[in-house]
């Protein structure tokens, strides 16, 4: 929706950039307080909630000073209190012939708030406008005041509704960037930890934070970050989602080379182990890169409790990553090719189930896996409340009434309710595995298992292929880091875990495809 | 540059055409759903009067057996028969095979057969013309049990109704399988039997099946075979004589007398090793030896059971299964002149040269030497108490 948007307005509505462009090219602040008024209520026209007040002050009330912020936006009563307050005071003895000194010491003394920052030209102090601050000018000079007295308003800090763990902390990042980068700081108490940010976005002008903890994230990594994020030209960035389609460098893939993650100390985990985030101000979902495939079948739980039963959960992750994936196709190849391998007993079982079902197997599954996914759809979109009632009609009609009709059997109901179920198992790949599903459904119908296993191999092959970042999506496994296979399927006991990955700090990691022989070749 | 992108491109096209060669393997191609088969449990094959090949299968109804599993209590007589037999003549197997297709409509799924029943006329006219289309066609399983109908046509004991399996080839099959505990019928897998077609200097020998009542069937006993034909049979004690010889027995009961009443013996484990002795270049004597491992099972004697009289129990269990041993050898000799047992292979083996010339008559050999039978049981353990539960009187 951003997308189209935006391009309408490039289209239909191109004199309004042009407008907002003329003021930014750095213009300059215009000495009387006149002029910068009419300037601001020519710039912010029919804009309702912005706010201007001229001030007149000092013994004669020749000083003049002007506020503008806007409304909602600035803590009203810090403003008062911090800068309003003492300035007028502190103004109400000064006469005006001690002239530019008035700002200098406005700034260095009288102001209590901390958050000053100067804006030297008009384009600076209308970005401090829109972000929250507050500016103050004083009639005469050629620069203003921007005073950080944002209104920390928004959603409280609470716990994560798409990821749940039932050890850890519960607290999840929120909309607002301060308060996210408050969250991380909070876990990593640690000057090294660098939070460096950016605005993007032509019209929308969002502020995005890169964070990484120097000296651990790879510079390489943390540099290809930055211009991948400065090469994003857009109008709008509503959401980190559309960032990581922006950075992602592989745009094609059904697997997500970009992590996004709710829970701060998810995240922190993250950043210790040489990863670099990226928060996106007024979205959650805090992006991190490089993201491998391994990571998808981990989660903070492993690390809070014994090494054995994450390594259960971690074989069991990909177990259902597999079954998620495979199972339809599996089942069509076996009931329509492979007669042969099924045992006798379970044959009879599946051909009793099988009689008078007027569809083959593959349409079955396939009618039944979109009515799955359509019930899932619906109860994401759908208004909470109603969610009930959808859940009891999608268990009747997918479950009961449509085995009874004979449009589908007891089996493909039980196949899909599995398949769904272990979807759920590995969140970050579930797109992927949902479309994989369709694929080697196709290829087991038209091939059997001869389909499946060429499919696997070509989806192995991608995976292989496939960098994040200039890191191999497979790693550990491909290329086989054996020192990283500690945190990977099989996890052994915190306290044995003594290195961080080495495959994000390989100094070449980019170019990692041939480093070995490039190097071999520019030796000689 | 552009030499190593020359290099990428043959890279994907070899790894293109690689991926495409295993479509080119054969394997199973059609796709036939589960709905458009006819799984066949069991098979039989005849002679009929006529010199044509009468097939005979048992097909399973999927529904039909659901519906009895589930709804048991419901009784009735509508109830839905869970498989059904049906016969078709041909020239050959395959031809019958197809022609089974106009009275049923949908194909014959054969590779689930579990039993195949060759009866009594074909056997003695010969089974090898059969059996190479069961070994040659694609689809059937070499798992499947072999049995030879005794006194019964094949169509008859494949319509043998039994509350015992929902599919009676599952249930034939069953007690075949239980031949491991008791060691009175021979289990012929269709694997072993076209391997033992193969070699040389051993017949063939096929577990027996016979009617003995209008719905119960038994599976006891072996068919002799000589040459590929029918020629006799053995009895379900000579059969377990001839198990033991050939190191087939995985457990059985045997019964030793005692001084009032028998003694069950449970052999817990045998081996047996067959050999021709030769002398002057010539087989002078067969020997068969056999080493069994018994338990006590049931103890309906006198006395107790101290090591005095263990010594002289498993001398009396040596002997015992010495008698039937002696039986199935005497039978196979005298009777049939069919070495079943493999002693021909035997003295091919280790005596290639002889065996070049005596290949031929090597029946007669067989049937004219004596044979030397040795016997070694050990008792392991007695049970819980020493003396018979009956007390002395």
């Amino acid at each position: 929706m951003p997308g189209k948007t935006s391009k309408q307005y490039k289209n239909g509505n191109q004199n309004i950039i042009h407008d907002y462009t003329q003021i930014s090219a750095s213009e300059p602040i215009p000495g009387t307080i006149e002029a910068v008024s009419a300037r601001l209520g020519e710039i912010f026209s029919d804009c309702c909630d912005f706010i201007t007040r001229e001030i007149s002050c000092g013994r004669n009330g020749q000083i003049k000073i002007l506020v503008a912020y806007i409304n909602g936006f600035v803590d009203k009563r810090v403003l008062n209190q911090d800068v309003i307050h003492p300035v007028l005071n502190f103004l109400s003895g000064t006469e005006l012939h001690e002239g530019s000194c008035i700002y200098e010491r406005l700034k260095k003394c009288v102001v209590i708030n901390n958050d000053i920052k100067e804006a030297g030209d008009m384009q600076q102090a209308v970005e401090g406008i829109l972000s929250g601050e507050t500016l103050l000018f004083i009639d005469g000079e050629s620069k203003a005041l921007v005073i950080g007295v944002k209104d920390p308003r928004g959603r409280q800090v609470e716990e994560p509704d798409s990821e749940t763990s039932i050890r850890g902390a519960r607290e999840g990042f929120v909309e607002n960037l301060l308060t996210n980068t408050t969250l991380i700081r909070k876990r990593i108490k640690n000057p090294n930890l660098k939070l460096e940010i950016m605005q993007l976005g032509k019209q929308t002008k969002t502020d995005v934070c890169i964070c990484y903890i120097k000296g651990i994230a790879n510079e390489k990594i943390v540099r290809e970050v930055k211009e991948r994020l400065r090469k994003i030209k857009t109008d709008a960035i509503l959401d980190s989602g559309i960032i990581e389609q922006f950075i992602s460098g592989t745009r094609l893939s059904l697997f997500p080379t970009v992590g996004n993650s709710e829970k701060c100390d998810k995240l922190a985990g993250k950043l210790l182990e040489g990863r670099v985030a990226i928060l996106c101000d007024g979205s959650p979902y805090v992006l991190t890169v490089p993201f491998l495939f391994i990571e998808s079948i981990q989660t903070p739980d492993d690390y809070y409790d014994h090494a054995y039963f994450a390594t259960f959960m971690r074989l069991l992750r990909l177990m259902a990553l597999m079954v998620s994936t495979l199972l339809p196709g599996m089942y069509v190849a076996l009931v329509s090719f492979h007669h042969t391998v099924i045992p006798f007993k379970l044959m009879i079982t599946l051909a009793a189930s099988r009689q008078g079902i007027p569809f083959s197997p593959f349409i079955e599954a396939i009618l039944m896996i979109i009515a799955f996914e359509l019930l899932r759809e619906a109860g994401i979109r759908m208004p909470r409340p109603v969610g009930q009632a959808l859940s009891i009609v999608g268990a009747i009609v997918l479950g009961e009434a449509s085995v009874a009709a004979g449009i589908a059997s007891n089996l493909m109901v039980i196949i899909v309710a599995i398949t769904a179920i272990c979807s759920f198992v590995v969140p970050p790949l579930i797109r992927a595995t949902m479309l994989l599903r369709f694929v080697f459904l196709a290829a087991a119908n038209f091939f059997g298992f001869l389909g499946i296993s060429f499919v696997s191999v070509v989806v192995l092959i991608h995976l292989c292929r496939l960098r994040s970042f200039g890191v191999p999506y497979m790693a550990p496994f491909s290329p086989l880091t054996l020192s990283d296979l500690k945190d990977s399927l099989i996890m052994v006991p915190i306290w044995a875990m003594l290195t961080r990955p080495k495959i994000l700090r390989q100094e070449n990691a980019r170019g990692a495809k041939g480093s070995k022989r490039q190097e071999l070749k520019t030796r000689p | 540059m552009m030499h190593r992108k020359g290099k990428k491109r043959t890279g994907i096209k070899l790894t293109a055409f690689l991926l495409v060669l295993p479509l080119l393997l054969t394997g199973c191609w059609n796709n036939r759903d589960l709905n458009e088969i006819n799984i066949v449990a069991g098979m039989g094959v005849e002679r009929t009067e006529g010199g044509k090949i009468l097939l005979t299968v048992q097909v399973v109804e999927p529904a039909a057996i659901q519906s009895t599993s589930s709804g048991k209590g419901k009784g009735g007589s509508s109830q839905p028969k869970p498989v059904f037999v049906e016969s078709c003549e041909g020239e050959t197997v395959f031809e019958a095979v197809r022609g089974m297709l106009s009275v049923i409509d949908k194909k014959l799924f054969l590779s689930t057969a579990q039993i195949l029943i060759i009866g009594e006329n074909l056997s003695r006219d010969g089974i090898g013309e059969i059996l190479d289309f069961f070994q040659r066609d694609h689809e059937i399983d070499y798992s499947m049990e072999v049995l030879v109908a005794n006194g019964a046509t094949p169509r008859e004991i494949l319509e043998v109704e039994t509350d015992m399996d929902a599919i009676p080839a599952v249930y034939i099959k069953g007690t075949v399988e239980n031949t491991i505990s008791r060691g009175t019928v021979k289990k012929t897998m269709l694997i072993d039997l076209i391997k033992d077609m193969g070699s040389r200097g051993r017949q063939l020998a096929i577990g027996q099946i016979s009617k003995t009542g209008e719905n119960e069937i038994r599976t006891e006993g072996t068919a002799v075979f000589k040459n590929g034909k029918l020629v006799g049979w053995l009895g379900p004690y000579e059969t377990r004589g001839y198990l033991f010889a050939t190191n087939k027995v995985k457990s059985a009961i045997v019964n030793v007398p005692a001084d009032k009443g028998k003694i069950a013996m449970e052999i817990m484990r045998s081996k047996g090793k067959i050999n021709v002795t030769f002398k002057n270049g010539k087989p002078a004597a067969l020997t068969v030896k056999v080493k069994v491992y018994a338990n006590v099972g049931g103890y309906e004697g006198r006395g107790k059971l101290d090591p005095d009289h263990l010594i002289k129990l498993e001398q009396s269990l040596a002997e015992e299964v010495k008698k039937e041993i002696l039986m199935a050898l005497e039978k196979s000799q005298k009777q049939y002149s069919s070495d079943i047992f493999g002693f021909g292979t035997n003295v091919h083996k280790y005596h290639p040269m002889y065996w070049k010339n005596a290949e031929k008559n090597w029946d007669v050999i067989f049937s004219m030497l004596p044979a030397d039978v040795r016997v070694d049981a050990r008792i392991m353990r007695t049970g819980i108490s020493k003396s018979p539960v009956k007390k002395d009187e």
